[in-house]
């Protein structure tokens, strides 16, 4: 899949493709691709209130997958998108594998660009990240969506779990053609006065600039096993600048997700786009993926000569 | 979400013009923002990057706006580390701000008595709609203004005359009383020449002072915190007159891109979860209450 800017937008953070376009001078053209709203078989109201809060440098947030069900998104949704200015990807959820198939199978029949699959929702009490800590789990739906669809498959990891290249090599043998590396990371925020968490749900998805390194290693241990499949991987995690985004490239992603950093500035994608090609130019290169996994890690990381 | 509603939103880096401090811990703010005092309408609020400290933005509702000279105020009480943060910024330094975002308060020619009630720091949107409303003859709002801090401008007596106060409730705030609005206060804090009691104590003195064919042109708009639009709704209810209220949601977008704003509402299909910032935050009263 061809993108027109190696930057996506990520899902939750920009409704169903059109809200941000309310901002004057916001366009969809500036982005590769944007990801839609989770989706499910059927409408989901989401948690209860409140869903987002700030937290040092980056915020914490539980939604709970509000979205009005599959079959509005495609067949009310999808024909309002302009598909001129940008590709645009579903982002699949369910509590069960049946519910992934359905989901899938109703984006297959649509004009969707692509479909990534939610296995690392922090936020709802089935499936989501219930499937994607478990690598059996996680490839079992891999392999159920790939079953019913010929469009790009990305299977987007959670930060949640133990070995996320364990996860990420049976996703493949699943039949992935991508990843989204990483969804966030489980966090809470506590009001002192009430003794309770701040967020409805109790806990939430922690994103922004504090998840940042901890969104590089992974991209860095997932491209160790993408790399020989030649799999892409949609770097994300607190990326708010170009040299943010050039790290995640280093490091092994293909392309890089802009979330949370839309809510600090919702103009940032052609900063971002420009600082990448002026380090292209000043580097003498064509493209991003000439860069993508170039990473030099240090010999003997551990060994220090000498004595105590 | 149709297209016509695209570039509706404007993103500025908006100077400190004034940023004048009351007691309370509140504030009241002017920026120079044009294209936000262009389109602004009353109800309309703005997300401000109080410092790129605490980067994710607050909301807050437009007090005023000048149109011609780009400026918008706002008045906002530092509760927390936000709005802390943003009572610190001082004249000449700039502000992002991203508005004017919201549906607005609606005006029903039908009603031309607007009973406009304000609590607190939900007294902004009230300033605006009586602004907007001094412009026609037509409109003959009143407007009840409530709060326990010390009100952010210095009270006078008023010189407009309104049915069912009692003698001893005469304090008024100056700017509408400037544009010829009637205005009185209420506060428990027993400040003088307030109503010693609640916002809807006087709304009721009032209604019950109208004949049947004035209360029916009656409308009520009102912000402030949720008992008070509780008990404001309720009062509406009784007197089944309609109601309109700006409700507050924590937020991140503030563009309807997160879903992280919402709160229950009732439509035809049953309860649903509505966004603040975009399908509000002004809501009919009868379907959050
Ligand atoms: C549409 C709208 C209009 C508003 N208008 C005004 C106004 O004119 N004047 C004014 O003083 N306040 C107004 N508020 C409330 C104001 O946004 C909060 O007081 C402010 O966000 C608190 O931030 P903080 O960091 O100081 O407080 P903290 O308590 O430290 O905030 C922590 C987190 O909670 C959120 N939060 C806490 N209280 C509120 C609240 N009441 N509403 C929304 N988010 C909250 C903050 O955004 C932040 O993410 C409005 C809110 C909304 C939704
Ligand atoms: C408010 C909000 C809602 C989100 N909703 C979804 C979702 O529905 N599906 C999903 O796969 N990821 C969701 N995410 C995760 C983001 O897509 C992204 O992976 C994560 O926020 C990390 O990137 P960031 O730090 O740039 O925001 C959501 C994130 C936020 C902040
Ligand atoms: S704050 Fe994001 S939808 Fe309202």
């Amino acid at each position: 899949m061809q993108l027109q800017s190696p930057l996506v937008l990520l899902s939750g953070c920009v409704g169903f493709g059109e809200e941000y376009t309310r901002i004057e001078g916001f366009s969809n053209r500036d982005v590769g691709a944007v990801c839609l709203k989770g989706t499910t078989g059927q409408a989901r109201p989401g948690n209860a209130p409140h869903r987002v809060c700030e937290t040092p440098m980056g915020m914490i947030n539980a939604i709970g997958l509000q979205n009005p069900g599959v079959d509005k998104v495609v067949d009310e949704i999808l024909p309002t998108l302009d598909f001129n200015e940008t590709r645009f990807i579903a982002n699949v959820s369910g509590s069960t594998i049946e519910e992934y198939i359905q989901v899938t199978r109703k984006f297959d029949d649509s004009d969707i660009d692509a479909i990534e699959i939610n296995i690392s929702c922090p936020n709802v009490k089935e499936g989501g990240v219930a499937f994607g800590n478990d690598p059996e789990m996680s490839a079992r739906v891999v392999e159920a969506c790939r079953a019913v669809t010929d469009k790009p498959l990305i299977t987007k990891l959670s930060p949640n779990q133990t070995d996320i290249a364990a996860n990420a090599r049976g996703c493949i043998e699943a039949g992935t053609d991508g990843f989204a590396v990483i969804n966030t990371l489980m966090g809470m925020a506590v009001d002192i006065h009430s003794r309770t968490p701040i967020i409805g749900n109790n806990q939430g998805g922690l994103s922004g600039p504090a998840i940042k390194p901890v969104a590089l290693l992974k991209v860095h241990q997932v491209y160790q096993v993408a790399r020989d499949h030649d799999i892409p991987i949609i770097g994300q995690g607190g990326i708010m600048t170009a040299e943010d985004a050039l790290e995640f490239i280093i490091a092994g992603a293909t392309t890089v997700g802009i979330g949370t950093a839309l809510f600090y500035d919702p103009l940032v994608c052609p900063k971002i786009n420009e600082g990448i090609l002026a380090y292209l130019k000043q580097h003498d290169l064509e493209s991003v993926e000439q860069i993508t996994g170039t990473l030099v890690l240090n010999e003997n990381p551990t060994l220090c000569k000498g004595k105590i | 979400m149709p297209q016509s509603q695209r570039d509706t939103i404007f993103l500025e880096q908006a100077r400190v013009l004034e940023h004048q401090s009351y007691d309370g811990d509140q504030y009241i703010l002017r920026v120079e923002a044009p294209k936000c005092a262009a389109r602004a309408a009353p109800g309309s609020f703005a997300h401000l990057q109080c410092s790129p400290e605490r980067p994710l933005r607050r909301p807050l509702s437009i007090m005023r706006t000048s149109p011609t000279e780009g400026w918008v105020d706002f008045l906002y009480k530092a509760v927390g580390e936000g709005t802390k943060l943003l009572s610190e910024r001082e004249i000449g330094e700039t502000i992002s701000v991203l508005g004017p975002i919201g549906k607005n308060f609606e005006f029903h020619t039908d009603r031309p008595r607007p009973l406009l009630i304000g609590g607190g720091v939900g007294i902004p949107p009230m300033v605006f709609c009586a602004e907007h409303l001094k412009r026609d003859p037509h409109w003959s709002p009143f407007v009840i203004m409530g709060s326990e801090v010390p009100f952010p401008f210095k009270t006078r007596p008023s010189q407009i005359m309104v049915p069912g106060m009692p003698d001893a409730v005469i304090a008024a705030m100056p700017l509408l009383e400037d544009w010829g609005i009637p205005s009185r206060l209420t506060s428990l804090q027993g400040y003088p020449g307030c109503h010693e009691g609640y916002v809807t104590d006087l709304a009721r003195l009032w209604l019950d002072s109208l004949s049947e064919e004035q209360r029916a042109e009656v409308e009520i708009l009102s912000c402030g915190p949720h008992p008070m639009l509780e008990a404001v709704a309720n009062l509406a209810a009784e007197y089944n007159l309609p109601c309109q209220v700006s409700l507050e949601e924590f937020m991140a977008c503030a563009v309807g891109g997160c879903a992280g704003c919402v709160v229950e509402v009732a439509t035809e299909q049953g309860p649903a979860m509505k966004r603040v910032c975009v399908d509000g935050p002004v809501f009919d009263a009868k379907t959050v209450f």
